[in-house]
């Protein structure tokens, strides 16, 4: 593959050359070279390396070079993947990829600066042992490490950055996104070849022409990651190239070596920042994205621990229809014994048998969707349906710490929009610790009130208990994270609430009452009107 | 009411009727309408006088003949069966009692075996569970050794 890849490469090269010039404005095969080491481990460098003499000696042969300089070019070629690799590698951990400043700096200084200038030498070198050739030394080395550096600028972060592609995520990427990618690509090839792929009209006339592809270059870094911004680039170069090689562009009409310079700076250029700005910018999404996973992760556990405090609770709901069930199977199966099992009595049992059914699946349901790690997911909701699910699941224990419910629920709310397991977790967090500040309270005077009502066309709702309230201090810390008044709690289930509320563009507040009452109140306002 | 025993052995109520032995009478104290319903099913298809009350206070509140054993369930909203258990002790009306465990619970352990109950969970309420419970009950409270 390294071989075919090379010979490609090659041939790609051969192609970009500007007759009678032997050095390729663009030459691909070492920066693939380079690419290909970097992704693998260093033992196995010498095979790939020799896997690609094959491909080099079928495309140099094939030009009339004498052999012994197609040798010498192999040599100096896998002298500069050599040296890349190399110094990358003592700089940055294999395997390599372009995905922080560091290594694109590692990647810079090293892959497109060093390798080609120090190989350009060893190259020189060679083409005066061999006696091939008659330019100068200085401009060969000149033109050689313009055409590599270039090369390393486009065909290396290329390959790079899309070996790092999750192919099998590619394919699930929402129409929209490919759709944009399409139309960047195709805005980008359609203004590289009016600027680059028409015939010259004023060569000096309007520098201005330069700038029209970077509008997409700069959506390409900021819309499409590095992956996308490297074959943008690529894309532009091959564009300008195959017009200076044709003698199209704002770059013909002067002296090939000339137009081989001003392309290869140009494309240089505009590629280095280009780079840098995706991988700063996908630096930040990643960060981004790693802090939400990791909110999330938080979320979930605090959900599950909580869930764990009412095992006891939850283990009596299942356990009332489980009882139900099996008492009157068996007391079904005795009246038949008995021949005292009219019909009627037998169908109203097993009716009951069915309810009894039908609610313990219910109690799974809910605390299965509670228990599940999942996507957070928008829907329109009904906040009474949460409330009452919350208070299904929490019932068993509240009648075992001898907490009255009352719920006030409102009729005709507006539907929010919200992720219904978080706003779930939110609420059972609320009535958990207005339980928990009952627990000094008298047990006939214990009793949780939960209201739903519209307030200036919010949906709010209110838990409120009759603990002993909150002293200042702990009002003002009250969602703070690990800020906790409990002596085995964590500290995480308020601050967990208010994040969840603040996603859903709600907010939470705890309003002290006079009469030592402490109502903790949610509020969570519809994402929109029209969902009224 | 004259009681003959053991009911271990669960005697059918036809052979029950047909002997004349007045059947025992159980109250059954949850407030689960569900179980309630079921539990008291069970216990008539298996020959006994069968109560049910819906919470503590209406079993405390009844006037009523005091049944030979009472199936109270202790995990009640309001009134919880501890209560209703310390309750009839302070008042000296302590019966047999089968008390339903909730689940595997310690809480009030102390509580329940200081009223001589059997304790049923609720996991193995069952037709043998509550039969063996019920008659094991009964067969403590006539036992002669501690005071009733």
């Amino acid at each position: 593959m390294v071989a075919l890849g090379y010979y490609l490469a090659a041939r790609v090269g051969f192609a970009f050359t500007l007759q009678p010039h032997p050095i390729s404005t663009l030459w691909p095969p070492n920066a693939m070279l380079l690419a290909v080491l970097l992704l693998a481990p260093t033992r196995a460098w010498w095979w790939l390396l020799a896997a690609a003499l094959p491909g080099h000696l079928l495309a140099e042969l094939q030009s009339g070079v004498p052999a012994a300089m197609v040798l010498g070019w192999y040599l100096s070629n896998c002298c500069e993947a050599l040296i890349g690799a190399s110094l990358m590698r003592a700089f940055a951990p294999a395997p390599f990829r372009l995905d922080s400043l560091r290594n694109v700096g590692v990647f810079l200084a090293c892959g497109a600066l060093a390798a080609p200038l120090l190989s350009s030498f060893i190259d020189a070198a060679l083409v005066r042992l061999i006696g091939w050739g008659e330019a100068a030394t200085g401009t060969w080395c000149r033109t050689r490490v313009y055409s590599n550096t270039l090369a390393a600028l486009t065909v290396a972060p290329l390959i790079l950055t899309w070996s790092n592609v999750d192919l099998s995520q590619l394919r699930r990427v929402r129409v929209a996104r490919a759709a944009e990618a399409a139309a960047l690509f195709i805005g980008l090839l359609a203004v590289s070849f009016v600027v680059f792929g028409l015939p010259a009209v004023n060569a000096n006339a309007m520098p201005a022409l330069f700038y029209a592809p970077l509008p997409f270059l700069l959506w390409a870094a900021v819309r499409l990651g590095p992956a996308g911004t490297a074959s943008a680039l690529a894309a532009m170069a091959v564009m300008t190239i195959w017009g200076g090689v044709h003698g199209l562009g704002p770059f013909s009409g002067q002296p090939p070596e000339e137009t081989a310079r001003e392309m290869q700076l140009f494309l240089s250029a505009v590629a280095v920042p280009m780079l840098l700005l995706a991988v700063v910018l996908d630096q930040g999404a990643r960060v981004e994205r790693d802090a939400f996973e990791q909110r999330q992760q938080l979320t979930h556990l605090s959900r599950v621990a909580t869930l764990g405090e009412l095992s006891g609770g939850i283990a009596h709901e299942l356990n009332q229809p489980l009882t139900a069930i099996l008492s009157n199977a068996q007391a079904a199966r005795q009246f038949i014994a008995n021949k005292t099992g009219d019909p009627a009595l037998l169908a109203e049992i097993l009716e009951d048998i069915i309810v009894a059914d039908q609610r313990a699946s219910e109690v799974i349901r809910r605390l299965h969707a509670m228990f599940k790690r999942g996507e957070t997911q928008f829907e329109k909701l009904d906040v009474n349906v949460i409330v009452q699910d919350v208070l299904g699941i929490v019932q068993g224990d509240l009648v075992t710490r001898s907490v009255a419910v009352v719920a006030q629920l409102g009729a005709g709310l507006p539907q929010v929009y919200g992720d219904r397991v978080e706003l779930q977790q939110v609420v059972l967090n609320l009535v958990m610790n207005a339980c928990e500040a009952m627990a000094a309270t008298a047990s006939e005077e214990r009793r949780v009130t939960i209201s739903t009502a519209t307030v200036a066309g919010a949906v709010q709702i209110t838990v409120s208990d009759r603990g002993s309230g909150f002293t200042s201090d702990q009002h003002a810390r009250l969602f703070e994270p690990f800020y906790t008044t409990k002596p085995r709690g964590l500290g995480l289930g308020l601050s967990i609430s208010r994040a969840i509320v603040l996603t859903h563009g709600g907010r939470v507040w705890c309003a002290p009452r006079a009469g030592g009452g402490r109502p903790s109140i949610s509020r969570c306002r519809p994402k929109n009107d029209r969902d009224r | 009411m004259v009681h003959i025993g053991p009911w271990s052995n669960y005697p059918p109520p036809r052979h029950l009727l047909q002997s004349g032995i007045v059947p025992p009478n159980v109250a059954i104290v949850d407030d689960e309408e569900p179980v309630r319903k079921a539990l008291k099913r069970l216990l008539v298809a298996s020959g006994f006088e069968v109560e049910s009350y819906a919470s503590g206070k209406e079993f405390l509140a009844t006037n009523h003949q005091p049944p030979d054993c009472v199936v109270l369930d202790l995990h009640m909203p309001g009134m919880s069966g501890l209560q209703v258990l310390e309750e009839l002790r302070a008042s000296h009306r302590q019966l047999p009692t089968v008390v339903i465990t909730a689940y595997d619970d310690r809480r009030g352990a102390g509580a329940v075996s200081r009223c001589r109950c059997e304790r049923l969970p609720a996991q193995a309420a069952g037709r043998a569970g509550a039969l063996n419970s019920i008659s094991a009950s009964m067969a403590q409270a006539r036992s002669p050794t501690p005071k009733r």
